[in-house]
């Protein structure tokens, strides 16, 4: 007996991968010789780092149904940050522990705010974004800090361990360890119950509050370590260098929710997400297309990805 | 006759809310409207009003038979209504409320005539003799206010009818004076009033005819003067005898005492009561007295302003959710979805979600355990269901409430608040919770039962607190008690605070 194909189940519990994979097929039909080789499957992985890393964060925060819209210039801070110590001489290791640890307590004012006023998280972070924003300005200057950067701070951001970059490792290490999270242990069932139904969480016996400041505080500190692995990369840190990356984010967070069919946003999903976008802006850069033609489809994908699921869904 | 009803009938589905109703209202009359929850009074005035269509019969007005297809039709006979929740527009003025829905003055056919506006809102005050700040907007106005200020819009038009629905719920007694005043100088006027209400004391106060509906269906229209709160309450409720209860097995220490409680949102005024090791304690009041509210204050979920709590012999203070699960005590929400599950997860993630840190070992979670766990508490509880990975969402309202009850048992709780624990589930589940409760009483654990079905109150619990406006008055023993006792005590209760002032 021929089962028959389900073909609407398919594309609704695993469009997002399709779609990932036909993206993938027509670049490697279209550039063989320079899409569909290894050494850029590899500079994909090390292009995304920073995306996926910073997109974790986002992935917790909207877990717990909220929004940290200050991820971007968190980022940008933790970069400038790191950098100028290492410009300083402070020894290495504290250059990538500090940021996240100040981070840390940005994100627990961010959480604070929003339970304990109970005010919307939108608004609150994005004032928050501003605040840190202009600090970040003042601290710098408005200028880029490159001069006078050690060698050994660049390390992280460009060094290969086997060939393999190892922002690509720390970034399929972070991925793991917040999967497991996620997954496995108590913190991450809260969040999602939290996330599931606030009050129900509450009455039986979840501290939403505390959850809810962690989220947020885990939140900045992964954005701010993203922003150190990218002035470690580039060799500089710019004022603003990291906000492109908040929007980005949230794509790839919103493309992640559509990979499975609970439709929660989730690590793996939030990966695939940021593939997805990463695998298009390798692609259409190497086919030449113009900037503006790759914001088009971009944006595209994304709306057309939670329509698809959307509709699937509300047909059950 | 100012409005007739004929036959009147809606249906919701196989059920009737409404039956075969015949309803008389005279001019110039104040006629009072009751009868329990469900009975079917904010269906008529819906129906009254435009807002629902009726199944069967007419509707008469001032002899004609009258189609009411929407508000505005209604409006347009001279049908006015006030409703327990207030439609104003916060920053509008009075003014601007009054005008709601009418047309504007306006001079020119284009700019609004404000003066014009405001000259007809106070030919209208000075009418009705009364005063209200016009240039305030309305979120700063008093309660009676806001009152006042929609029955100006009311009397805007030519209204012949007012209907009144709870108007003194959110009244102090002050205030609810100066509406009775109004109320009585609309009568005089020659305006017919329909006064809904479960305040006896008010019904008696104000009323000229008192029509009395059961279960969808007139019961009964009295002149107010004829009769008294007992025979009122006996034409609201079918009278029957609580099935007389073995209460052989013996009541051991109390569990829970609570003693002078109150909410700081003020809902619970003064609640006092002991729930006994093998008890189950009902606590019954009519909508509006503050049941959920007082087991959300002990529980925690909801901030007191004073009194004490004692669990297990020891007081309790400081009391949150998570603190009364770690003692020993579950609350069992009334809103299940809002408040009880996570629809969205599944019914293992559900169930275990009191004890996340019981299954979690350095924080990772022992799937084999709570694996075995769910499942037995799925067979316990006969939860039918495709597998314990099922979400929740897809389960009927009965295999729902039963998850909640996966979940409260896990916590291995000593006291059980339950507020409506068998809210729309199924006959079937509804007798297996009862049994369910009864056997976790005989095992030595206190049950605190809420249920606004005073019949299923008499056949559970052992023992009945009334609760009235967020006070605790009276505990009755549960033998050979009627449902028209229970009732007269929660009206009397009203009445007692009454004459007391």
């Amino acid at each position: 007996m021929i089962k028959r194909v389900d073909y609407r189940n398919l594309t609704k519990s695993y469009g997002t991968i399709l779609a990932g994979i036909v993206v993938t097929v027509v670049f490697s039909i279209l550039r063989p010789d320079a899409f569909a080789t290894l050494a850029n499957l590899i500079n994909i992985t090390r292009q995304i780092s920073l995306l996926v890393v910073i997109a974790i964060g986002a992935t917790l925060v909207m877990s717990i149904e909220e929004f940290d819209l200050s991820v971007g210039a968190m980022a940008s801070l933790g970069g400038v940050l790191a950098a100028k110590m290492a410009v300083a001489g402070v020894p290495i290791f504290l250059c990538f522990l500090v940021p996240p640890i100040v981070a840390f307590g940005i994100g627990f004012v961010n959480g604070w705010i929003v339970t304990k006023f109970r005010v919307l998280s939108f608004i609150v972070t994005l004032a928050m974004s501003t605040i840190i924003g202009g600090f970040t300005f003042w601290f710098t200057g408005g200028a880029t800090v490159f001069q006078n950067i050690p060698r050994s701070f660049r390390y992280v951001g460009s060094t290969t361990v086997f060939g393999i970059p190892l922002l690509t490792i720390i970034m399929f290490a972070l991925v793991v360890l917040f999967w497991f999270i996620m997954k496995h242990t108590s913190f991450g069932r809260k969040l999602y119950a939290i996330g599931g139904n606030e009050v129900a969480a509450e009455v039986s016996g979840i501290n939403v509050r505390k959850y809810k400041i962690l989220t947020f505080s885990l939140c900045a500190s992964l954005a701010a370590f993203t922003g150190i692995l990218m002035s470690s990369r580039l060799g500089s840190a710019h004022p603003t260098g990291g906000d492109g990356l908040f929007l980005q984010s949230y794509a790839a967070v919103f493309l992640g929710r559509t990979v499975f069919k609970e439709g929660v946003p989730n690590i793996w999903g939030t990966f695939v997400g940021a593939a997805i976008l990463g695998i298009l802006a390798n692609g259409l850069t190497i086919m030449q297309v113009p900037t503006f033609l790759r914001d088009l489809l971009t944006g595209f994908i994304i709306i057309l990805a939670v329509i698809v699921q959307k509709v699937g869904r509300d047909r059950d | 006759m100012i409005l007739e009803t004929k036959g009147l009938s809606k249906r919701f589905g196989q059920q009737y809310a409404l039956k075969n109703v015949n309803l008389k209202i005279l001019p110039g009359e104040i006629h009072g409207l009751i009868g329990e929850n469900g009975a079917g009074k904010s269906t008529l005035i819906k129906i009254l009003t435009g807002v629902y269509s009726r199944d069967e019969g007419q509707v008469l007005w001032e002899g004609q038979a009258v189609e009411l297809p929407n508000p505005h039709a209604s409006r347009r006979l001279g049908i006015n209504v006030i409703h327990q929740n207030r439609h104003l527009v916060p920053q509008f003025n009075a003014i601007e409320n009054v005008y709601l829905g009418l047309d504007y003055e306006k001079k020119a056919k284009v700019a609004i005539d404000w003066k014009k506006m405001r000259s007809e809102v106070e030919k209208i005050m000075e009418e009705l003799s009364i005063e209200v700040p016009l240039n305030v907007p309305a979120m700063y106005l008093t309660p009676p206010q806001k009152t006042l200020v929609e029955i100006i819009r009311g009397m805007m038009t030519d209204c012949k009818l007012f209907i009144l629905d709870e108007p003194t719920a959110s009244l102090t007694d002050k205030e609810t004076e100066i509406l009775f005043d109004l109320i009585m100088r609309l009568k005089q006027k020659g305006t017919s009033v329909l006064y809904v209400t479960h305040r006896m004391e008010e019904i008696f106060k104000l009323t000229d005819r008192i029509t009395v509906l059961k279960n969808g269906e007139l019961v009964s229209t009295v002149n107010t003067k004829e009769t008294d709160l007992a025979g009122l309450v006996a034409l609201m409720t079918d009278n029957w005898e609580s099935k007389k209860r073995v209460t052989d097995h013996k009541m051991g220490a109390d569990l829970l005492r609570v003693t002078g409680l109150a909410s700081a949102d003020g809902k619970v005024k003064d609640a006092s009561f002991a729930a006994r090791e093998g008890e189950i304690l009902g606590i019954f009041g009519l909508s509006g007295s503050g049941r959920t509210e007082l087991l959300e204050a002990i529980y925690g979920l909801r901030k007191s302003a004073r009194g004490e709590v004692m669990l297990n012999g020891q007081p309790y203070h400081r009391r949150t959710p998570r603190e009364s699960l770690k003692r020993g005590m579950v609350l069992i929400c009334e809103d299940r979805r809002g408040q009880a599950i996570v629809e969205s997860l599944s019914i293992r993630k559900n169930t275990v979600l009191s004890r996340l840190d019981h299954y979690a070992k350095a924080g990772v979670m022992d799937s084999k355990q709570e694996i075995s766990d769910t499942q037995d508490q799925i067979r316990a509880l006969d939860i039918k269901t495709k597998g314990i990975n099922q979400v929740v969402r897809e389960l009927s309202g009965g295999n729902q409430q039963k998850v909640v009850f996966a979940k409260a048992l896990l916590t291995e709780p000593k006291v059980f608040l339950c507020d409506e624990p068998t809210q729309g589930v199924d006959i079937r589940t509804r007798e297996e919770i009862h049994n369910l409760l009864r056997e976790k009483a005989e095992q030595g654990n206190a049950v605190v039962f809420v249920s606004s079905d005073l019949q299923e109150t008499l056949d559970v619990v052992d023992n009945i607190v009334i609760l009235t406006e967020g006070r605790t008055t009276r505990v009755l023993k549960n033998e050979n008690l009627t449902s028209e006792q229970v009732l007269a005590h929660c009206y009397a209760g009203t009445q007692a605070k009454e004459s007391s002032r």
